[in-house]
């Protein structure tokens, strides 16, 4: 019993264990452009799978993930620019700021049912990016505001590491939550709410409670896009922004742990050969999107999953 | 003074448009507990569709309105079929659908009608003397007179219609509706046409005041969304009395605060709404 308890261990570090070693090479033999494509996968992934905790595992869909991003970037931003704090404490900040909105837009919106938190958090959206539009004293609009970097000497590489760590982390913090036994709860929310909140599960507070710590992980994966970037603009909060990191999700595989990682670096490496022929991948992702919530809801990875089960089992 | 009472006529004219476009969204939420994320793009097309009509095929202003209305309608009912259908009793994909769908549709509206404002012709010209105040002008008092007598019309249509008890009986309880012989398809079917219907009602009428563009679409939406939670859901009632109080708060807001904010006076609304009477104005209250 104990063996076989610890081969399952091992079969379950080994197999994420090979996917880190295989990212830690990249930055050996890419050139500067696919690294950059690489990091900008690595924050997609970040965003996508936080926003498949809320939305695949307690069926919530915000509309507010790519909001608490930039929310988190223009926090982080403004405080290193107008205050000269550090990039490493503006993002905690950022974060705690995130964490903060979430937990009030949670609160509000969760127990009315996922309708109204929906639209709470599509206005939300919307609000904030009139806002940052409109500051531009402070914010500099949609022109852009130039904050700091995290090292004294600019580095692609260092970048890809440290965006490479914080992903690792955040996905394995994930991966506990939906593997713990809140994340138990979560499944028996999302699949029956009334015998969930029968059985003495207090349905509202965890459901607040994923909503808040997404919110986080959104904040703190949009303060490292900042600080990489170097440049924050209303882009980052957009509803365009919400609508690739909602299609990596939904073409992935929502619901799923590899779902998210999956669509992520597939949509984010496609978008790239696609811009040579000018600005349609919006579009493209959007129909692949609706075909792929008609037909095959649970994504590319339920369908190798399915795949994989008819022909090996 | 007669700058106050022509902000207030503005906010009642834009307010009735508001309550068209609203009562959409309302019908479909109320009937198919789906919240349309695309209502803003068909408003937005239906505003595009009346200016081509008129202006690039010289169809007569008057014609092309009611036309752009029914090309809605029909779009409604190919999405309702191909899109919409398969999501019964799934909030989650349906919610995911229509966003998706917001977005397609407005990626597509800029590929085909291009990012500029478009205004089709207006039916009149001139203004009025408004009981010797102030001045107002000619178009904005048809458009509001046309949205009133849509108002009628839809009031008519599901308080006093065969139609109008099937959508009432399906709304109130599903099952039962179905037993004593409404077919549901068909019902969802029509009400979803309908309710973007409104949509395009209300962007034809609004077009020749305010020219629609395809990056307004997201501000329609949240405007029919604020709407329907301060009126409360499925409230028709509440549809008009939220749409004309949004329409005048954010018009005098826009004239007296700042015109940047224009929106946001919606959303505090919307906040304070949830806060203190989340079942709205006249919505019933079920916790």
């Amino acid at each position: 019993m104990r063996d076989s308890m610890s081969r399952m261990d091992i079969k379950k570090i080994s197999l994420p264990l090979i996917f880190i070693i295989i990212a830690l090479f990249p930055p050996f033999f890419l050139s500067q452009y696919w690294l950059h494509v690489m990091i900008i996968s690595l924050f997609y992934v970040m965003m996508a799978s936080s926003w498949n905790l809320i939305a695949g595992f307690t069926g919530q869909v915000s509309f507010a993930h790519a909001a608490f991003s930039g929310v988190g970037a223009y926090i982080s931003g403004m405080f290193t620019v107008y205050l000269g704090i550090s990039p490493w404490l503006g993002i905690l900040i950022g974060i705690g700021v995130a964490a903060l909105l979430g937990l009030g837009l949670g609160y509000l919106c969760i127990r009315m049912g996922g309708i109204y938190l929906s639209l709470t958090t599509l206005g939300f959206s919307e609000i904030l990016r009139i806002i940052i539009t409109n500051e531009d004293k402070w914010t500099r609009g949609t022109m852009g505001l130039q904050i700091p970097g995290f090292f004294a000497e600019y580095s692609k590489t260092h970048y890809y590491y440290l965006f490479l760590v914080i992903t690792v982390g955040l996905l394995s913090i994930i991966y506990r939550i939906i593997h713990s036994e809140m994340g138990l709860t979560f499944r028996a929310v999302l699949n029956d709410e009334l015998a969930a909140s029968s059985s003495g599960i207090n349905t509202i507070r965890v459901r607040i409670l994923a909503f808040t710590i997404s919110s986080a992980m959104a904040g703190l994966a949009g303060g490292l896009y900042g600080h990489y970037l170097m440049l924050i603009t209303p882009d980052i909060p957009s509803l365009g922004q919400m609508f690739l990191v909602l299609a990596m999700a939904v073409i992935g595989g929502m619901g799923s742990f590899a779902g998210p990682i999956v669509g992520s670096f597939v949509l984010e490496i496609l978008s790239e050969y696609i811009r040579v022929y000018g600005e349609y991948h919006v579009l493209l992702f959007g129909l692949i999107a609706l075909a792929m919530a008609r037909f095959a809801p649970e994504g590319v990875v339920g369908i190798l999953r399915e795949k994989w089960r008819r022909e090996w089992a | 003074m007669s700058e106050f009472l022509m902000y207030l006529t503005n906010g009642i004219v834009i307010g009735v448009i508001n309550a068209i476009s609203a009562i959409g969204v309302s019908l479909i939420v109320g009937i198919m507990k789906v919240v349309n994320f695309a209502h803003g793009e068909l408003y937005i097309f239906a505003g595009y569709f009346s200016y081509h009509l008129s202006v690039s095929l010289g169809v007569p202003p008057l014609l092309a309105m009611p036309l752009s209305i029914f090309f809605i309608f029909l779009i409604g009912i190919g999405m309702e079929r191909t899109l919409i259908r398969p999501t019964y009793g799934d909030e989650m994909y349906s919610l995911i659908i229509t966003f998706v769908l917001s977005i397609v549709l407005q990626n597509a509206a800029l590929l085909i009608f291009g990012p500029y404002p478009n205004k089709p012709p207006n039916l009149v010209s001139g203004a009025t003397n408004i009981f010797g105040l102030f001045h107002y002008g000619n178009q904005r008092l048809l458009s509001f007179l046309i949205s009133i007598g849509i108002l009628l019309f839809i009031f008519y249509l599901i308080k006093r219609t065969w139609f109008g008890k099937a959508i009432r009986a399906v709304s109130q309880d599903r099952g039962m509706s179905s037993l004593v012989g409404v077919d549901h398809f068909r019902i969802n079917m029509l009400s979803f046409g309908l309710g973007v219907a409104l949509a395009g009602a209300a962007g034809v009428i609004i077009a020749p005041i305010f020219p629609v563009t395809p990056t307004g679409s997201t501000a329609v939406s949240l405007t029919a969304f604020v709407v329907v939670v301060l009126g409360g859901m499925g409230s028709l009632k509440g549809c008009v009395v939220g749409g004309l109080m949004l329409g005048i708060i954010e018009n005098l807001g826009a004239a007296y605060v700042s015109t940047m904010y224009r929106h946001i006076f919606g959303f505090v609304i919307l906040i304070l709404i949830l806060v203190f009477r989340p079942w709205g104005l006249y919505g019933q209250k079920t916790q």
